[in-house]
């Protein structure tokens, strides 16, 4: 319970996805206008994150890997399919993103409208193939402590989008220069951000 | 009609069949050729960490020059366990280090190349595996025949960040290893340390990290003292047996 | 361009779906996509280069592909659909360029996973290819590729001279003699924070020339 705690805040703030490794940008820049958006579009990612880490965890474990297979019978223990890992983890993405979209597009039309193109594009969200595929390279012991991590990974890409929506929506009262105003300066205070979030880096948990 | 269930099940299944079809055919067909291409580029670093085949951007038969040297210069290996017992029957080319990094310490086939150059002088090669900041680290590791100091060493990586991670792998990274020393003074183990450049000053166990490639230089520093913290036991016995 | 004039395939509609990728709708300061790639290769202009390149070629075909299925892609699937075709595309240049040409996929393979979460194509993807001819959507993906790569590269070039000194690996600085005056590479260009905010300033350079960009408050 420990540990999973440990790779919960570790995956929440020290190696978080927006701020340490600068994955997720896209949506996180477009769809970060104002805190409620932010809100939806980041428990999207924790829904389809904290899903799909784990479903790729049990077919990178027990499918692609080689000898993942043996379960098959002793014929199959040599298989190598991990050439197929991108194009399967992708497929599961895939599938998820649609999922949501249907549920958001059910449930919550104001919501559904609000953001636009980036729902799908949750789909080539970096930050959830790269969570996919940090699993792969971190080698998780247990279908748990992957959980874990994707949850926390969603969890931090939330943080993330809610804080800049946050300040967003403050600096609307600010005397931005014209050609900075919107985009411009958000790339500036997500740069800043970053640097803050970087003194994190090397603390061990 | 495009929207019936019926309709996008069957859609679904002719782009699975009609892909897998297609990217298994060519992984399959090809598979020959990129084993062969692995197989010498492994070569090739073990022959590069001890300033082999040098001239191999500028001979037009790429594979028989690496063939040539490689026959010529590596004229031993053999595979050990953690003991430092060597093991009968395995081959050290064909071990995988990156599944044997997986095993427990004590369960490692742990692969050793010993190279000879022209005048009689005998380095010994080791592969070293570990993780960076986006995938594997990787790289070979000769040792002058003291099993202490460092001849060279050669790094590669998967996907580590260009400008940054990815350094590990330019000379002006490795050559620093070159003449650092495992041991210490008192004969203990202490590995080579990757530090924050400027922080500690160096020293014949210390290199400079990469400024911004701070994890990727801790996956090395971590797969050093892994690695090699495997074969000490080997290397003291060796080390012994020159002694006498 | 072509100048036989006869030439529809280069009427003034066309031309301009080549070229608004690369002011007024470019993708990455505009349109806010493929953000993460181009921080995590512009801390030098080789591989900045490199993976613009890559994105043409994937994109350019990508769009065709995918505006050639248009009219059978059910459209609760599409994104399956879509992310499947980038994803053997990619996969399959790797696994010839591995076969054939083994040191030019060394180089690339770290590019691989970009190009396929990169959001430039699948946006793309979505919002031209699939309600567009085949020869419209070619030029609207290498025109929306060029507009993302020459943003990669302007990034990419000041962050290598004066993050490290260097212009495709060659000691600029060094050989102008500047350090010679007290002068020090700044480190901190090359971390990834800096091309957030270089990305900001080249948005305020360019919005600043085209006034027509700037966001109402």
């Amino acid at each position: 319970m420990e540990e999973l705690t440990s790779i919960f805040v570790r995956s929440v703030f020290i190696d978080n996805m927006v701020f340490a490794y600068f994955l997720g940008m896209c949506s996180y820049l477009a769809v970060s206008r104002t805190v409620s958006t932010a809100n939806g579009l980041g428990i999207a990612v924790v829904f389809v994150l904290g899903f799909t880490v784990p479903v790729n965890y049990l077919i990178e474990n027990y499918f692609l890997s080689e000898g993942a297979l043996a379960w098959l019978g002793p014929g199959f223990a040599n298989i190598d399919l991990s050439f197929l890992s991108f194009i399967l983890f992708i497929a599961v993405i895939a599938s998820m993103v649609q999922l949501v979209e249907m549920i958001v597009e059910k449930f919550a039309p104001a919501l559904y409208s609000s953001l636009g193109i980036f729902l799908p594009l949750i789909a080539v969200n970096c930050a959830i193939l790269g969570g996919s595929l940090f699993m792969q390279e971190r080698e998780y012991a247990n279908i748990a402590q992957a959980s874990a991590f994707g949850l926390g990974s969603g969890a931090g890409f939330y943080l993330a989008i809610v804080g800049i929506a946050a300040i967003r929506e403050k600096i609307k009262y600010s005397n931005v220069p014209g050609p900075l105003r919107g985009l411009g300066i958000t790339f500036i205070v997500t740069g800043l951000m970053g640097i803050a979030f970087m003194s994190f880096m090397g603390i061990a948990l | 009609m495009k929207d019936s269930n019926t309709y996008i099940f069957l859609y679904a299944s002719a782009m699975v069949i009609v892909v897998a079809a297609v990217l298994s055919t060519v992984a399959t067909l090809l598979k020959p050729y990129q084993d062969l291409n692995i197989e010498m580029a492994k070569k090739l670093d073990i022959l590069r960490s001890v300033e082999k085949a040098e001239r191999v951007a500028e001979v037009d038969d790429r594979n028989a020059y690496i063939d040539g040297e490689y026959e010529r210069y590596i004229v031993d290996s053999y595979v050990i366990n953690h003991l430092g017992e060597v093991q009968e029957g395995i081959d050290a080319f064909e071990v995988n280090v990156r599944e044997e990094n997986r095993k427990p310490v004590d369960q490692r086939n742990l692969p050793i190349f010993v190279a000879r150059d022209d005048d009689g002088s005998e380095n010994f090669i080791i592969p070293v595996y570990g993780r960076g900041l986006w995938g594997p680290v990787f790289g070979y590791i000769a040792f002058e025949d003291d099993y202490n100091t460092i001849f060279g060493v050669i790094f590669d990586h998967e996907g580590e960040t260009p400008g940054l991670g990815a350094e590990i792998s330019t000379p002006a990274f490795e050559n620093q290893f070159k003449g650092k020393k495992i041991f210490d003074d008192a004969g203990e183990f202490v590995s080579i340390d990757v530090i924050k450049p400027g922080t500690v000053p160096l020293n014949e166990h210390r290199v400079d990290g990469i400024s911004g490639g701070t994890i990727t230089g801790n996956g090395v520093d971590a797969m050093l003292e892994d690695t090699l913290g495997s074969y000490v036991a080997y290397f003291r016995k060796q080390k012994n047996v020159n002694h006498e | 361009m072509s100048k036989t004039d006869k030439e529809p395939l280069f009427s003034g509609k066309n031309i301009k779906l080549l070229s608004t990728p690369l002011n007024d709708e470019n993708p990455i300061t505009v349109q806010v996509l493929g953000i993460c790639s181009a921080l995590a290769v512009t801390a030098m202009l080789e591989p900045a280069v490199v993976l613009a390149v890559a994105v043409i070629v994937v994109m350019g075909a990508a769009n065709v592909i995918i505006s050639l299925l248009r009219n059978t892609i059910p459209s609760r699937i599409r994104i399956i659909v879509q992310l499947v075709v980038i994803a053997s595309l990619v996969i399959l240049v790797d696994q010839v360029l591995k076969a054939f040409f083994y040191d030019v996929s060394r180089q690339l393979s770290v590019f691989v996973g970009l190009i396929i979460t990169n959001c430039i194509i699948m946006g793309r993807l979505e919002a031209f290819a699939l309600g567009n001819k085949p020869w419209p959507s070619f030029l609207d993906g290498v025109g929306n590729a060029a507009g993302y790569g020459w943003i990669l590269i302007v990034v990419g070039f000041f962050r290598e001279l004066l993050g490290s000194g260097n212009l495709w690996g060659y000691p600029v600085m060094e050989t102008l003699g500047v350090y010679n005056f007290g002068y020090e590479d700044n480190g901190f260009m090359i971390l990834p924070p800096m091309a957030l905010i270089t990305v900001g300033v080249i948005i305020w350079v360019q919005r600043s020339r085209n006034r027509k960009l700037i966001e109402s408050q």
